[in-house]
């Protein structure tokens, strides 16, 4: 409650100054979009008294583009964005850094989600890894990675591979589950090889869910968030696991972009997303995973999400900003040893 | 070529040939049969759309009959697809194949029967020779005139010593003044190697020049298959009459007892007393004599009539006087080196015209029964 | 002069739709990547540099073009017949064949992708087919690999191949395969020694617009790939959307237009080369 409270008074300049309008930038695919409007754009709207654009874009490579291109006349005010995508434009300065000074807020962010944005705009939602697979054609419940290696699987596993970040992430876990770091990519590789032998496609379209539904194959690796929509929408017939080898989180950051001409509204809108009440409602409707930690969560919604206390372990710490020095020699890695292990 | 071989089987008969195009109102040919001795040449000869071409596609197997049979030397080909027919067609656009030259345009045919490549290079050689190009055997079609492929196109329907040479005008893409030239090259070609041949035209000068057979065709149906002389001084029907040859129309009815009874007054001795009644009579200009002032009709020579002179149109050899007559506009042909009163003549000046009674052609008039 | 005013709005429309864009891509091809990922402004060879001196690149250049001479072969082969059909077909006909040949142009990538999963795919026709009448155990695998990237491309470049034969073809004089035919030729030594020769132009027209579209096919290898068939075009989306390294994708791409312009100048000379007139 207090957290509400202090979100209400940091909004109340940016009512004075005559409601105004701002644009905010993130995903274009229905399940982020349409929630993310309902569960908080739309309260945020009534509570503040401003106007939010929702600029859907298929990504956020698209994203740091429309940043790119717009430097010296930003139309955007705000940015929800993966955490690797935004450290690049927090190092090409077009989001605004911000402190615990200025935004109080942020010492009730998971470390994590801070460490996330580094001197930008923090993590606003936790995504994880997990597996997905069929249950009319798996009947006895996977619970680790390494089970899609098994030999029945044969031609019936779909991996996301670099340079998509799915595939660097599975990467990180599998060697951290195999007695290293998670940037050793040697201990990964062996598990790779494994399960790729077994993989049909390391690129599954149209998209991941679509194949196991359809039966094209019987496992995928996927975000929690959309496998756990699926889980429910699939009546069950999509099985959600999250493995014993562990998890890692995407993170996508909210920022303020520099030189906003709205900025006063865009920073209100980035302390509400970030408080509480956001968190909360956001979770519950599709299970990203809050940052906030005072969000109070039901506990049926968290459960779907790695923020849980039984997987507070299985959380593999993924420093993405030494990812994306790794990316290109780790993509060239899976290129050649792990793609061509697959039949 | 004599006619005498009618008596033996025709080397090519049509019997009751029919097509009718799906839409068509009517047939495009419709019931054509006739018969051509070894070695004749026949033009079917026609305006554009009577059905001469796709009898001549039907001959050559280019298209199906709906019904009708055609026999060649005898045989039924009716049912035989083209590359087995063995006959020889030169096509309007002469189709010659650009990627190849003209000696291998006239070999092909040869090559198509299996003739080796020594004898085949020789016997296109030959076929050049006879059309006047072996000097230009190795050109390509493109890098020849348009008489020039019109003789290789020609050579390579004769190379394979067809059993029928077909010719779809073949003369109508050249110049005016190639054609009479290669009408009688063609001609004289088609006499020396005796090839029976049938020959498309819509030009009648053409067709009276070459043919020893004359069908002329329209709607469809031939109206008059005869000699060419036959065609033009006894049409067999109005439309003959009309389309071959030009000729001055007279209207009337025809008395019994021979006596024409113009629409214009004049009363003409006729031939045709069958006749009688509503009829068209057709008068050829080079029928009518030009009599001078106060010169008597010669004996034997029926008609005479009195008329001024309207126009008089100079071509070059002869000179048309047309006149007003009590039968109506009538023309009479002069040579242009004839001397006569006409030379001073100016429209509006009396004129006397004389023919004979046979030179009227008489028909049932169009639109009455007949 | 009037000539030039009326090709204004098409240039016009070429300037901005194509010739800006590319030198804005040329221009971020020129950029630096720092270490950390983000794109420095300046003015360097860098990343072409490091592209042409890449064993890997010169790998994706000889499958893209080996994949798009062989595709766009077979799309020729399968588009003759079927341009020669719509050829000789009554005039009634000729439009809904026509048609038909190119219909594939009118589907979506992503619909194209559904279609051929049920076709392709494990539980797909050909499989069930198969293995019900006991041919195969294991099913055969079709898609996400080079064989269904091979067949979903032969499939998207047919339809240009029968476009640019119909062009070709009707040009081709019918009586010549008439003459060949009183000639004494079958339909079968008529079409290899009359239609197929006159017919070569059309179909190396056909095959070299098949091949650069191929060359620069990005949907059916994305989608049909299975993430294992790595060409020039998916490469460049990679850098571009997945490791965000737009000076390498921008280069990549400068690299793949010289070469596709190469090819077209190519062709040029070839039309130019003497006898191939009419």
């Amino acid at each position: 409650m207090l957290g509400v409270a202090g979100l209400t008074a940091a909004a109340m300049p940016a009512m004075a100054q005559g409601n105004g309008q701002i644009t905010v930038m993130a995903y274009g695919d229905s399940i982020f979009r349409d929630n993310y409007v309902s569960a908080v754009i739309e309260p945020f709207q009534k509570a503040s008294g401003t106007q939010v654009q929702y600029f859907a874009n298929p990504g956020s490579a698209q994203m740091l583009g429309t940043l790119r291109s717009q430097k010296g006349d930003p139309q955007v005010d705000v940015v929800i964005m993966d955490t690797t995508t935004a450290a690049l434009a927090c190092a090409e300065g077009l989001v605004e850094k911000v402190t615990a000074q200025q935004l109080p807020l942020l010492n009730d962010i998971a470390q994590q989600a801070r460490d996330a944005g580094g001197e930008c705009g923090p993590g606003v939602t936790f995504d994880n890894l997990v597996m997905i697979y069929n249950t009319d054609n798996v009947k006895t419940a996977p619970t680790a990675f390494a089970d899609m290696a098994a030999p029945q699987w044969r031609g019936r596993v779909g991996l996301g591979g670099p340079p998509n970040i799915q595939g660097l992430a599975l990467t990180a876990i599998l060697a951290h589950a195999n007695g290293g770091r998670w940037n050793d990519i040697s201990k990964a590789l062996p598990a790779l090889k494994a399960i790729a032998a077994n993989t049909q496609t390391f690129d599954p379209k149209p998209d991941a869910v679509t194949v196991v539904v359809s039966g094209q194959v019987d496992f995928t690796t996927n975000w929690n968030a959309r496998a756990q929509l699926a889980s429910i929408q699939s009546k069950g017939r999509v099985g959600v696991v999250l493995p014993k080898e562990g998890t890692a989180f995407q993170i996508n950051t909210i920022n303020v972009v520099a030189g906003s001409k709205n900025a006063a509204q865009a920073r209100a809108f980035m302390a509400y997303a970030l408080g509480t009440e956001a968190q909360k409602a956001f979770t519950e409707r599709v299970f990203y995973g809050p940052t906030n930690t005072k969000a109070q969560i039901a506990p049926e919604a968290l459960n779907r999400t790695a923020m849980a206390p039984q997987y507070r372990d299985s959380i593999v710490n993924i420093d993405w900003a030494e990812m994306q020095k790794l990316r290109d020699s780790w993509n060239q890695r899976w290129r050649r040893e792990v793609v061509t292990a697959a039949p | 070529m004599t006619l005498a071989a009618t008596d033996t089987a025709p080397h090519l008969r049509l019997d009751g040939l029919v097509r009718h195009y799906a839409g068509a109102p009517a047939p495009a040919v419709d019931r054509v049969s006739l018969g051509l001795p070894r070695g004749a040449l026949l033009a079917l000869l026609g305006p554009s759309g009577c059905g001469k071409t796709t009898t001549l596609r039907m001959i050559a197997g280019l298209e199906t009959p709906d019904a009708g049979r055609i026999l060649v030397g005898g045989r039924d080909v009716t049912a035989l697809p083209p590359h087995k027919r063995h006959m020889g067609v030169v096509f309007q656009s002469y189709a010659l194949f650009p990627h190849m030259t003209a000696a291998g345009n006239v070999a092909f045919g040869l090559e198509m029967q299996g003739m080796p490549r020594a004898e085949r290079a020789r016997r296109a050689e030959a076929a050049l020779e006879l059309v006047g190009l072996a000097a230009l055997a190795a050109r390509k079609p493109r890098q020849l005139s348009g008489g020039q492929q019109q003789r290789v196109a020609l050579a390579r329907a004769l190379a394979i010593e067809p059993d029928l040479l077909l010719l779809d005008e073949p003369l109508s893409a050249l110049d005016a003044k190639l054609r009479e030239g290669v009408r009688d090259e063609i001609r004289a070609l088609q006499q020396r190697l005796g090839t029976t041949t049938v020959f498309v035209t819509h030009d009648q000068v053409e067709a009276l020049a070459m043919a020893d057979l004359v069908a002329v065709m329209n709607a469809g149906r031939v109206e008059q298959l005869a000699a060419p002389e036959e065609i033009f001084e006894r049409p067999a029907t109005r439309f003959v009459a009309t389309f071959v040859g030009r000729a001055a129309r007279i209207r009337g009815v025809l008395e019994p007892g021979g006596v024409l009874r113009a629409e214009g007054g004049a009363a003409l001795r006729a031939a045709g007393a069958a006749l009688v009644g509503q009829v068209e009579a057709f008068l050829r200009p080079h029928r009518v004599r030009l009599l001078g002032a106060g010169e008597a009709a010669p004996a034997g020579i029926e008609n005479l009539l009195e008329g001024t002179l309207a126009r008089r149109v100079y071509t070059g050899e002869v000179v048309s006087l047309e006149a007003q007559t009590a039968a109506g506009p009538v023309t009479a042909e002069v040579h242009a080196s004839a001397e006569g009163a006409w030379r001073e003549m100016q429209p509006g000046a009396p004129l006397r015209l004389a023919f004979r009674a046979n030179d009227l052609l008489v028909f049932p008039a169009q639109g009455a029964a007949a | 002069m009037i000539g030039w005013l009326l090709a204004l709005p098409a240039l016009c429309i070429l300037g901005i739709a194509f010739l800006w864009p590319l030198a804005a891509l040329f221009r971020i091809s020129l950029n630096r990547t720092l270490d950390s990922g983000a794109m420095e402004v300046a003015v360097t060879g860098e990343s072409y540099a490091k592209l042409l001196g890449d064993d890997f690149t010169w790998q994706l250049v000889w499958d893209t073009v080996t994949l798009a001479a062989s595709a766009s072969a077979m799309a020729v082969l399968l588009a003759l017949p079927v341009a020669l059909l719509v050829r000789a077909a009554s005039p009634r006909w000729r439009g809904v064949l026509a048609l038909m040949g190119i219909a594939p142009l009118l589907i979506s990538g992503t619909a194209r992708l559904v279609g051929w999963m049920a076709i392709l795919g494990d539980q797909g026709l050909i499989n069930v087919v198969l293995q019900g009448m006991g041919v195969i155990g294991e099913p055969l695998r079709m898609i996400n690999n080079w064989t269904g990237v091979r067949i979903g491309l032969v499939e998207s470049l047919m339809p240009y191949a029968v476009l640019v034969l119909l062009a070709g073809l009707g040009r081709l004089d019918g009586r010549l395969e008439e003459a060949a035919a009183t000639l004494g030729a079958n339909r079968v030594r008529t079409f290899f020694r009359v239609t197929l020769p006159l017919a070569a132009p059309a179909l190396l027209a056909a095959w070299l617009l098949d091949v650069v579209l191929g060359i620069s096919a990005f949907i059916t290898p994305k989608l049909m790939g299975g993430g294992r068939v790595f060409v020039l075009a998916t490469e460049i989306y990679d850098l571009a959307l997945e490791s965000v390294n737009w000076p390498a994708a921008a280069a990549l791409a400068m690299l793949l237009l010289a070469g596709l312009l190469a090819l077209l100048l190519l062709r040029g000379v070839f039309s130019w080369l003497p006898g191939r007139r009419a």
